[in-house]
């Protein structure tokens, strides 16, 4: 069986059926799709981090600008949710169009223009200026497609298909290529590597399920404020989930939202009092202890990660 | 392989996803669960510790006199406090005020303070069909008439905040001399929509007043010298500041290091949070600020719970280490708590419509320490008005209120111009 | 009209320029990024407190006290985490998440200690102990305003301004007129090489860690005077702003940074003045667009890949 399907049945297929499962036995559907979305964002950052070496540190950027395209969509337009979300990936699509020109800077300079360009179109839609559109810092109402059932189906969906490409990526000569650029970026390039393109295309399939991910959370949500959906969090939550786990590969990002993020609600609904000291002080000790992921606690012993 | 992967999930929901709803308590409970959320850190975890500490005072004091009474059940009842913290992450926010309905099944759903955080909660509690007791979330686009399901507790909705700082400026102030107006505002929620309000107060009122200077800052804003001299060259004769509490620090800060002195200057907070205005800006640099007058300062006559005086007594006996300002805040949490205890006391059921029924019921009739208890149709807060007052000092060098508008509750005469 | 944000901007700037230098000093010689840099600042805020409202002196002795404290907790943090970090694959990156549970910690420390109202010291407080010394600069006692030019400025700025002059030349001198500074400059430009020749590199890199949270803890002294008043969430602002000003300036080079911080200052009082409501805007697109043109920044080397 090539490892493409092998991939695909082992690894998504149950995933995609615990989702499914999941809303029937366990009430906090909320949780379920924050779930979903920080694994959808992990795994976006997977992909322009894991097989780039980009940083996205304003990650969120595309997250808030989806969220943001959604609303317009449906308070200007009047579309229905779906295509709205679709429109929510293309805002993103373009968002990163718009910042390609980034990928020239390198290490720490692009994690920080990232996080810049985040801050900028925050800054941008939130202000009383665009009221008319954005409905600026006042905050937007979207009443009429609030439907959680269909968003969660939405995005797990997305889930899916970002799943589809982080394990094709695993599985093709592409995403061979990509971390051959990400480790040597002359030599790639002189075996022939089109670096460039095939960066770019790493960058907007990322900026995309950002995205999309912005736009069913918009659809869930409803009721939110820029500084909901721009809020820094999304970006460093993806980032360190994605990076405890074990980056550039399709089970790492998994792991680390489903251990991580767990944890962290567990620790949100047990514990009453220094929940942010304990969260700090265990992602201390994860890169302390554990720099290259969990994932790499079974390549040590030489077993192969998908 | 993924359409495979698509099937199955959608079976999965069809199957999953019906939603459980509430259940009607049929004999007594041992206990009725309070649920609600707050930030201990981040960036609303300022505004948010003393509305959870004046609702947590409650509790404790309810408990100790063995419950409160519940009319559903004829009887008293403790209170089962369930807080979650969501260190001002909204994602998260939304996680736990979804547990605190699925899991946790709380009877009362009691949303964080302030608009930003109170957002999540809207959505989520029409989704249940709980009712949202909305503490000082003032958004207008949480209240519309086709939602039941929210009502706001321990402050007016941000359009009405200003109506006594419009009619001020332009019934009394062309006798004072006041013709020149300049509006600074921090873009958010809160302080734009007053703003916007201000604005349209006074030109609907067609009275010799212009507005000279009518600029938005981002919220993020603590700096504001070169703002205060572009105000200057404006040449106002009042100075209408509308910012958060770092914002009105910093400003009246700025004005006391730069040395400018305007006629007229009315900011928000020194009024709502005197005590912590005082420490961090001074007393001198309070003197003869125009501002909103907290309840704390209007000893309004109450027909249910504690009066300021006993309840700011109970509060410095409770929170006697000094982390956390006693101010509007803490008051807004302490009304939150009453208008629950009233209502519980009032409902013939738990059932979240008869919440609701019972909230509305108290509007008018409800007299507390923050005033008047009123809502319009669609839940938000109409009465707990704040007069415009002016702040002196006394013989002694302390901060004291002078209400000024409207007259009926005033209590001197405004200090104009400034000497 | 255009006078007064020009010398604002100037004097601010200087203060921001003290504000970004220590990232900058830690990011040259080690390639972390110290996502706690605001963090150290909010604390440098704290022992000011701790100064004027426990011991009742002038708030500028906190300016030796602080430096002094924070280079021995540098130079501990370093021995406690930067090994450890150094070994992993890829410590430039890590440091961002290690830097970030650290800020967590720092600031649920503090929140847990102090509470998390608005904290300042009254304006005239600050170099009260030298009145005679604000005297001849201009000011009025009391803490008056200071003319500069026919215009009126906080004394906080001016005296804040010299003070960050002051730390400026004695990075300058540190860091050109010292040995350990000449160590320090190689380990910059070439770590490898520097281990090879028989450099002391941890002992260079703890001295630079020490001395840049030092810096920070200076600038934090001011920042109740500079920003009106300091939370224990003040961190992760001023972080964001320090980074945008240090990578203006060009990372790595820490006499950049003064450039970086002038050129901020004057833009961001300029944008005030003139379109008030876009002001948090500017900051980031300037950034953005500096990267791109130079992307080294104003006083960088080439850093730019592919």
């Amino acid at each position: 069986m090539p490892s493409f399907v092998r991939h695909m049945l082992l690894i998504v297929a149950p995933l995609m059926a615990a989702f499914a499962i999941l809303p029937g036995v366990y009430d906090n559907h909320l949780l379920l799709f924050n779930f979903v979305i920080f694994l959808i964002l992990a795994q976006g950052v997977n992909i322009i981090y894991g097989f780039t070496g980009y940083l996205p540190f304003g990650y969120v950027g595309f997250f808030g600008a989806g969220a943001y395209g959604f609303a317009i969509m449906v308070m200007h337009l009047q579309a229905p949710a779906p295509l709205a979300v679709l429109a929510a990936g293309v805002v993103g699509v373009l968002l990163g169009l718009l910042l390609t020109p980034l990928l020239r800077l390198s290490g720490a300079y692009f994690a920080i223009a990232n996080l810049a360009a985040a801050l900028a179109v925050l800054h941008f839609v939130a202000n009383p200026a665009l009221e008319s559109i954005t409905k600026g810092p006042y905050g937007v109402a979207l009443n009429g497609t609030f439907n959680p059932t269909l968003a969660y189906i939405g995005a797990v969906i997305i889930l899916a298909l970002t799943l589809g490409f982080v394990v094709f990526l695993r599985n093709s000569s592409f995403g061979m290529a990509l971390q051959a650029v990400r480790e040597d970026a002359v030599s790639a390039a002189m075996a022939g590597v089109n670096v460039v393109k095939m960066r770019v295309i790493a960058w907007l399939v990322s900026a995309l399920v950002a995205g999309l991910a912005g736009g069913v959370f918009a659809w869930y949500v409803s009721v939110f404020y820029p500084d909901n959906v721009f809020s820094s969090d999304f970006s460093i939550f993806a980032i360190v989930f994605a990076l405890f786990g074990g980056v550039a590969t399709i089970m790492g990002p998994i792991v680390g939202v489903i251990i991580l993020y767990g944890i962290y609600n567990l620790i949100g609904f047990t514990t009453p009092q220094y929940f942010q000291l304990i969260y700090g002080v265990l992602i201390m000790a994860l890169v302390l202890f554990l720099p290259a992921g969990l994932v790499s606690l079974a390549t040590r012993r030489g077993w192969n990660v998908p | 392989m993924l359409r495979k992967a698509i099937t199955a999930f959608g079976l999965g929901a069809v199957m999953g996803m019906a939603l459980a709803s509430p259940v009607l308590a049929a004999d007594a409970p041992a206990e009725i669960k309070l649920g609600t959320l707050y930030a201990s850190s981040g960036r609303y975890a300022s505004i948010s510790m003393p509305v959870h500490a004046g609702l947590k005072l409650w509790v404790e004091q309810k408990n100790a006199e063995g419950g409160v009474y519940v009319k559903a059940f004829d009887k008293k009842i403790p209170i089962k406090l369930v807080a979650y913290d969501d260190q001002s992450n909204t994602a998260t926010a939304s996680t736990l005020y979804n547990q605190l309905i699925t899991q946790d099944k709380v009877d009362l759903f009691v949303a964080d303070s302030g608009s930003v955080l109170t957002a999540p909660a809207v959505t989520i509690a029409r989704d249940h069909k709980m009712f949202l007791f909305d503490q000082t979330g003032t958004g207008g686009s949480f209240f519309s008439k086709d939602n039941p399901y929210i009502a706001l507790m321990s402050d007016p909705v941000s359009t009405i905040w200003p109506k006594p700082i419009a009619d001020f400026l332009t019934k009394d102030g062309p006798a004072l001399g006041i013709k020149r107006v300049a509006i600074l505002y921090s873009t958010n929620e809160f302080t734009g929509t007053q703003a916007n309000s201000l604005r349209k107060f006074i030109k609907d009122a067609n009275a010799p007043i212009e507005i000279v200077y009518d600029q938005g800052v981002p919220t993020e804003t603590t700096n504001y010298t070169v703002i205060l001299n572009n105000i200057r060259a404006a040449k106002p004769d009042a100075v209408i500041h509308l910012g958060y509490a770092p914002n009105d620090i910093a400003f009246l800060r700025n004005v006391q290091d730069v040395g400018i002195k305007f006629n007229m200057l009315f900011c928000i907070y020194p009024g709502l949070e005197t005590e912590l205005l005082e420490k961090n800006v001074g007393a001198k640099g309070l003197q003869h600020v125009f501002t909103y007058v907290p309840p704390s300062e209007m000893a309004y006559p109450v027909n249910f719970g504690m009066n300021i005086a006993d309840y700011k007594k109970a509060w410095d006996k409770k929170y006697a280490d000094g982390k956390i300002e006693f101010g509007f805040n803490a008051v807004a949490g302490y009304t939150t708590a009453l208008v629950i205890e009233k209502t519980l006391s009032v409902a013939t059921s738990l059932d979240q419509m008869e919440l609701r029924k019972a909230v509305f019921s108290l509007s008018g009739n409800l007299k507390t320490l923050d005033g008047t208890f009123a809502l319009d149709e669609t839940g938000g807060q109409i009465g707990e008005l704040t007069p415009l007052g002016q702040l002196e000092l006394n013989d002694h060098g302390h901060i004291k209120f002078v209400a000024i508008y409207p007259h009926e509750v005033a209590t001197g005469k405004p200090v104009y111009p400034k000497p | 009209m255009l006078a007064y944000p020009l010398i604002a901007g100037v004097l601010f700037g200087l203060y921001f320029s003290l504000l970004g230098i220590g990232l900058n000093l830690v990011f040259g010689v080690m390639r972390i990024v110290n996502l706690a840099h605001g963090d150290f600042l909010m604390l440098g805020a704290f022992v000011a407190f701790g100064v004027f409202y426990l011991l009742g002196l002038d708030p500028l002795l906190a300016v030796p006290l602080a430096f002094v404290l924070f280079v021995i907790v540098g130079i501990v943090l370093y021995g406690l985490l930067v090994p450890r970090l150094q070994q992993s694959r890829d410590p430039e990156m890590l440091s961002i998440i290690l830097f970030f549970g650290l800020s967590q910690v720092i600031e649920a420390l503090v929140t847990i200690a102090f509470g998390t109202s608005e904290r300042s010291i009254p304006s005239r407080e600050l170099g009260s102990l030298m009145t005679a010394a604000a005297k001849a600069l201009g000011a009025k006692p009391e803490g008056g305003p200071v003319d500069i030019l026919g215009q009126s400025f906080p004394a906080a700025w001016v005296i804040s301004a010299v003070v960050s002059v002051i730390a400026i030349g004695l990075v300058y001198v540190y860091l050109y007129r010292t040995r350990l500074g000449t160590l320090t400059r190689a380990v910059m430009s070439r770590r490898d090489e520097a281990f090879a020749t028989g450099i002391n590199v941890d002992r260079v890199c703890a001295a630079a860690f020490g001395i840049g949270l030092g810096l920070a803890a200076i600038a934090g002294v001011f920042a109740p005077f500079m920003f009106g008043s300091v939370t224990p969430a003040f961190g992760a602002d001023a972080t964001v702003t320090a980074f945008v000003i240090v990578v203006l300036g060009s990372l790595g080079n820490p006499l950049g940074t003064a450039l970086g911080g002038i050129v901020y200052g004057i833009c961001y009082m300029l944008v005030q003045t003139f379109l008030s409501s876009w002001a948090d805007l500017l900051p980031y697109v300037l950034l953005i667009v500096v990267l791109l043109l130079r992307p080294s920044g104003l006083l960088g080397r080439k850093v730019r890949v592919a």
